[in-house]
C-alpha cells in the first residue's frame, strides 16, 4: 500500500560520503539528535499550501494538532488550507479500526468546507493499524463531485525529503493532467515547482515575471489553486526552485507532456537574473530572450544602487551559514552579493548535488558543518565567533543565547526575499539584524568589573 | 452534547507527549527522549520553541519502517544508551508516542534488559511516561509525566552523593506541584509568594527558572535550570505539598499516601476567591500571618472590581482552553459579573467533581467559531485567530501555543495581582 519507494529514484544515487554531506540515504540512530523531521512532515510542506483544498489528516493528534497553521505559506485567495482538519485517531479506532470515521470525516469536510479537493494524510499509526485510505478516497470519491486524494506518508518511511517525494508522486499521478478543457500548450507559460511563497516570496518574483511577458500557470505549490495545478501539464516550461526533491516531478512531467525543465533560484541578484535569463532561452523565444537580457541589466544595477548602502555596513563581515535544506546553495551567493564571507556552511535536507554546489560556491577555507544536531551547531559558533548567522527558524533561539545576530531565512520569516525586491528585503533585514544595538546590551558586562566603572 | 462531526476541526488539543516534554523541560540535566518517529518531535520543538521563544532539547528514538515491523524495543534501548553515552545528562526521561504504543512497545522490560546489558547505567535515572495520544490533551500527558516523575524520583537516594545534613534552625520545606496551566512567570510568582510565608519551596517541575527565556544557555542538549535531583531526594522533608490545578492532584496524593505529608489541592490561583483561599490555607499551615505586601494587592484588586464593575459585568465570554486553565480564567470571569456562555475544553480533564459556575463541554476550535458569534470576547490560544477572525469578536490569546503576542510565558495572572492583570488585559479587549 506505500508508495513504491525504488519509484522515488533514491537507488541510483549512492551515499556521499563526504563529511558534512546531507546524510539522505542514512539512518538517523536513535538517540544521537539529529533533529529531523519525517515523511509525513515532508508531504505536507509540498501539498498544504494548496489553498482551495481541505488537507485532512488521519492519525492521532500528535500529527496534526501540534503542526497545523504552523508554515508561512500564503494565499492571495482562499483561507480553506490553513484549516487543521484531523480524525484525531482515539483507542477505539486503534482497536477496531479507523475507516468509517475517515470516510465520514470526507464526506462531511466536503459538505461543510466545499472545497476543490480533499487531500487525505495516512500517518504511522493509520498504517500500522492497516486503514486502507486508498480504498476509503476511493468509496467516498465515488459519492462527491471532487476528487479524493490519499497521501501515503506514514512517518516512519523515512526523512522530510522522502515525503517531498511522495507529494510530487501524488500532484503527478491525481491532480497533473486532471483538468477537463483544452490540453494545448499555452506559449511563454511556466510553472515554478518548490516555490511555496513563504512569506509572500511568490509575489516577489511575479512582477518581474509580467514585465517579461511570462505567464505563471501555476506554482508547485506556492499559493495554487487546485483548477491551476490540473493544468499545470499546459505550461511550456518547468522551473525547479532551489530545492531538488521535486526532480522525479518535472522529469516524469517532461516524459509524459513533453514539458522540459530547468533548474533556478530567485534568491540573490546573480541568480534572480540568471534564471530569468535561463527561462527566456528555454522558452526558446528570441524576443523575450533579448528583453530579459536588457531587463535583468536594469534591474540588477537599479538593485545594487539601492543596498550599496547595507553593502557598506555589511561587507566583510564573517557569517555561518546553516539551512534546512532549499536554497542553500542560492543563499551562499547572496551572501556574497553583499560582500558576507562564509566561515562555515552546512545543510541537513539537502539533496548531495545540492550540497556539492553549495561547498563548490563557498571559500575553500570555509568550514563544512559536520554535526547538525543542535549542539554541534553551537559548537561551530564558539569556535569561530561570527558577526551573524544565516540560518532556519528551528536553531533561532539557541543562537539568540550566543548573542550573536541571527537571521531566519526559513519557513518561520514574516519577510520575503526572493526576486529583486526580496533582495532589498533581505538586505535591508540584514543590516537591521547586525547593527541593533541590542548585541551591544548582550556583550557588555554587568555589574562591571572593578576598574571598568567609568568606562 | 454528543460529539456531532467525526473530525477535529482546527483543534486546541496538543498531543500529550508535547506535555510530557513540557514537564520533562522543568527538571535540571534531563534529556528527553521521545520514542516515536522523528516527526513526533520535530513538530513539539516548532510548537513549543514558538510558544516561549527558546530552543526546545528534545531527542528522539527516530523509529523508521522496519521497527514498524519488529517493533521499537531495541531502538528504545539503543536509544536510552546512546543519549546517556552521548551527551552524559544526569537523568533520562522517556515518553512514548502514539506509533509505539499501537505496537505495544514495553518501555520498563526495555529499560530493564538494558541495565542489563550496561551495568554502568544502572544508577543513571530513567523516568518513563506513558502518553499516548488518545489519553487527552497536553494536560493529561503533563500530568502523567509528573506522576512519573515523583514515583521514579522522589526520595531516591543518590548513591553518588552524601546524604545532605538537615539544619534544625533552616527554613522549612514545602512541594509546590503547578500544573501545566501555570506560565513561567506565575510559577515565579507562585515560588514568591510561598517564601513570603517563611517557607523554602521545592517545585516540580520548575518551569520558572527553565523557560523562563533568561539570556544564559550553555550549547547542551539537556534542560539547564528546573528541579535538582537533590530536590526531588529532599521531597520526604517537606512539611507540606501544594499541587495547582484539579490535574496535579494525583501527583500531590502520591506524596501525601508515600510520605505522609499534608496535601492541599489548590484548582485555582486566579480570580480574589481563589487567591483568598489559598492564602487563608498558607496561613493556616505556616501558622503565620498573611504579609502585608499581598493584602495591599488584594486592596488594589477591590478597587480595581470597583472602578471597573459595570464594565466588567454582563458580558457574554467564550473559553476555549485545556481545562485547568478554563477553570481558573473562566471562574474569575464569573466571579466579576460575566457570563460564559461557551466553554470549550481541549479533553475530559481529570473527571473532576467541582461545581464549575458554567458548563463545559469538550471541543475544538471550529465548534468555537459556530457557537461564539454573539460573544464579546473570545479567549483561546492563538490558533483561534481564524475563528475570532472570521466571526470578528477580539480575542484574548491564552493556553499553548501562544505565537503571535508578545510575552505570554512571561505573563503572571494569578493571585492578587496577577488577576488584576488579567482583569486589565480583559477590559482592554473589551474596549
Amino acid at each position: 500500500m506505500f508508495t513504491n519507494l525504488t519509484k522515488l529514484d533514491l537507488k541510483d544515487k549512492k551515499c556521499m560520503s563526504d563529511a558534512g554531506s546531507p546524510k539522505l540515504c542514512m539512518k538517523a540512530l536513535p538517540g544521537e539528535g539529529a533533529e529531523r523531521s519525517c515523511a509525513y512532515d515532508g508531504a505536507r510542506v509540498v501539498l498544504m499550501p494548496i489553498t482551495d483544498v481541505a488537507h485532512l489528516v488521519h492519525g492521532p493528534i500528535a500529527c496534526a494538532g501540534n503542526s497545523w497553521d504552523n508554515r508561512g505559506a500564503r494565499s492571495s485567495g482562499s483561507q480553506l488550507y490553513r484549516r487543521g482538519l484531523t480524525t484525531d485517531i482515539m483507542e477505539n479506532d486503534v482497536i477496531y479500526g479507523g475507516e468509517i470515521k475517515l470516510k465520514k470525516s470526507i464526506l462531511e469536510i466536503a459538505a461543510k468546507h466545499d472545497p476543490k479537493a480533499i487531500f487525505v494524510y495516512a500517518t504511522c499509526v493509520s498504517s500500522l493499524i492497516g486503514d486502507d485510505v486508498d480504498k476509503i478516497c476511493r468509496e467516498a470519491e465515488a459519492e462527491l463531485t471532487i476528487p479524493v486524494i490519499s497521501v501515503n506518508c506514514p512517518g516512519f518511511l523515512g526523512d522530510k525529503n522522502i515525503g517531498n517525494r511522495i507529494a510530487g508522486e501524488v500532484l503527478y499521478d491525481r491532480v497533473i493532467g486532471t483538468a477537463k478543457g483544452s490540453d494545448e500548450r499555452i506559449p511563454l507559460s511556466i510553472n515554478l515547482i518548490g516555490e511555496y511563497n513563504i512569506a509572500g516570496d511568490l509575489w516577489g518574483v511575479l512582477p518581474d515575471l509580467k514585465n517579461l511577458g511570462i505567464r505563471l500557470q501555476t506554482a508547485i505549490t506556492g499559493d495554487a489553486k487546485f483548477d491551476d495545478l490540473r493544468s499545470a501539464h499546459r505550461a511550456s516550461l518547468n522551473v525547479l526552485i532551489c530545492s531538488k526533491s521535486l526532480t522525479n516531478l518535472v522529469r516524469k512531467m517532461e516524459i509524459r507532456y513533453g514539458i522540459p525543465f530547468i533548474e533556478g533560484s530567485f534568491y540573490g541578484i546573480q541568480d534572480t537574473s540568471q534564471t530569468l535569463i535561463n527561462i527566456a532561452k528555454a522558452l526558446n523565444d528570441l524576443d523575450l530572450l533579448d528583453r530579459t537580457l536588457v531587463y535583468v541589466k536594469k534591474k540588477e544595477e537599479e538593485t545594487r544602487e539601492t543596498i550599496a548602502g547595507y553593502k557598506k555596513l555589511l561587507e566583510n563581515k564573517q557569517a555561518i551559514l546553516f539551512t534546512g535544506g532549499v536554497k542553500t546553495w542560492s543563499m551562499v551567493s547572496t551572501l556574497a552579493e553583499l560582500g558576507i564571507n562564509i566561515l562555515a556552511g552546512g545543510t541537513q535536507n539537502s539533496t548531495p548535488e545540492d550540497f556539492q554546489r553549495m561547498k563548490k560556491l563557498m571559500d575553500p577555507a570555509a568550514q563544512i558543518i559536520e554535526d547538525t544536531s543542535s549542539a554541534g551547531f553551537l559548537k561551530i559558533i564558539a569556535e569561530k565567533k561570527p558577526d551573524l548567522i544565516v540560518a532556519g527558524g528551528k536553531t533561532k533561539y539557541l543562537a539568540h543565547k550566543t548573542r550573536t545576530p541571527f537571521l531566519d531565512i526559513n519557513h518561520g520569516r514574516k519577510l520575503p526575499y526572493a526576486g529583486y525586491q526580496g533582495m532589498i528585503t533581505f538586505a535591508e533585514t540584514l543590516t537591521r539584524t547586525v547593527l541593533s544595538p541590542v548585541w551591544g546590551h548582550l556583550k557588555r558586562e554587568f555589574p562591571p568589573r572593578e576598574g571598568e566603572q567609568d568606562d | 452534547m454528543t460529539k456531532q462531526r467525526h473530525y477535529d476541526g482546527n483543534p486546541q488539543k496538543n498531543s500529550p507527549a508535547l506535555g510530557a516534554t513540557l514537564a520533562f523541560l522543568g527538571v535540571n540535566g534531563l534529556l528527553a527522549l521521545l520514542h516515536g518517529s522523528q516527526g513526533c518531535s520535530s513538530f513539539i520543538r516548532l510548537q513549543l520553541s514558538r510558544h516561549y521563544k527558546e530552543p526546545i532539547p528534545l531527542n528522539s528514538t527516530a523509529l523508521l519502517e522496519e521497527s514498524v515491523i519488529f517493533g521499537g524495543w531495541d531502538h528504545l534501548k539503543k536509544g536510552i544508551a546512546v543519549a546517556a553515552d552521548k551527551y552524559k545528562p544526569q537523568i533520562i526521561g522517556v515518553m512514548s508516542s502514539g506509533l509505539t504504543e499501537t505496537y505495544g512497545d514495553d518501555m520498563v522490560s526495555a529499560l530493564v534488559s538494558l541495565r542489563t546489558e550496561r551495568p554502568d547505567l544502572e544508577d543513571l535515572p530513567v523516568v518513563l511516561a506513558s502518553t499516548p495520544d488518545y489519553i487527552g490533551s497536553m494536560q493529561e500527558g503533563y500530568q502523567r509525566t509528573v506522576e512519573s516523575l515523583l514515583m521514579t524520583l522522589a526520595g531516591q537516594p543518590n548513591k553518588a552523593k552524601v546524604l545532605r545534613r538537615v539544619d534544625s534552625d533552616e527554613a522549612p520545606s514545602v512541594a509546590l506541584l503547578p500544573g501545566c496551566h501555570l506560565t513561567p512567570g506565575d510559577v515565579d510568582e507562585l515560588k514568591e509568594i510561598v517564601n513570603s510565608f517563611g517557607y523554602k519551596v521545592i517545585t516540580v517541575p520548575d518551569l520558572s527558572i527553565s523557560l523562563d527565556g533568561h539570556a544564559e544557555l550553555e550549547a547542551a542538549p539537556v534542560v539547564q535550570g528546573g528541579t535538582l535531583l537533590e530536590e526531588f531526594q529532599r521531597l520526604p522533608e517537606c512539611k507540606a505539598c501544594f499541587s495547582f490545578g484539579l490535574s496535579m492532584e494525583k501527583a500531590g496524593e502520591f506524596l501525601k499516601k508515600t510520605y505522609g505529608i499534608p496535601h492541599f489541592n489548590i484548582p485555582s490561583l486566579t480570580g480574589l476567591t481563589a487567591t483568598d483561599k489559598f492564602l487563608l490555607t498558607l496561613a493556616k499551615v505556616s501558622g503565620k500571618t498573611i504579609p502585608e505586601r499581598l493584602l495591599r494587592q488584594r486592596s488594589r484588586l477591590l478597587d480595581t472590581l470597583a472602578d471597573y464593575h459595570d464594565q466588567l459585568g454582563g458580558h457574554q465570554i467564550a473559553i476555549a482552553l485545556e481545562m485547568d486553565l478554563l477553570y481558573s480564567l473562566g471562574s474569575c470571569l464569573v466571579e466579576v459579573g460575566s457570563e460564559i456562555s461557551v466553554a470549550l475544553s481541549a479533553s475530559q480533564g481529570s473527571g473532576n467533581t467541582l461545581a464549575l459556575p458554567f458548563s463545559v463541554e469538550v471541543g475544538d476550535l471550529e465548534t468555537l467559531e459556530e457557537s461564539a458569534a454573539h460573544c464579546d470576547l473570545i479567549i483561546a490560544n492563538s490558533n483561534g485567530r481564524q475563528a475570532a477572525g472570521v466571526l470578528k469578536v477580539p480575542h484574548l490569546r491564552a493556553g499553548l501555543p501562544v505565537f503571535d503576542r508578545a510575552g505570554y510565558p512571561q505573563k503572571r495572572w494569578i493571585g492578587y495581582e496577577g488577576t488584576q492583570q488579567f482583569l486589565f488585559d480583559t477590559l482592554n479587549l473589551l474596549g
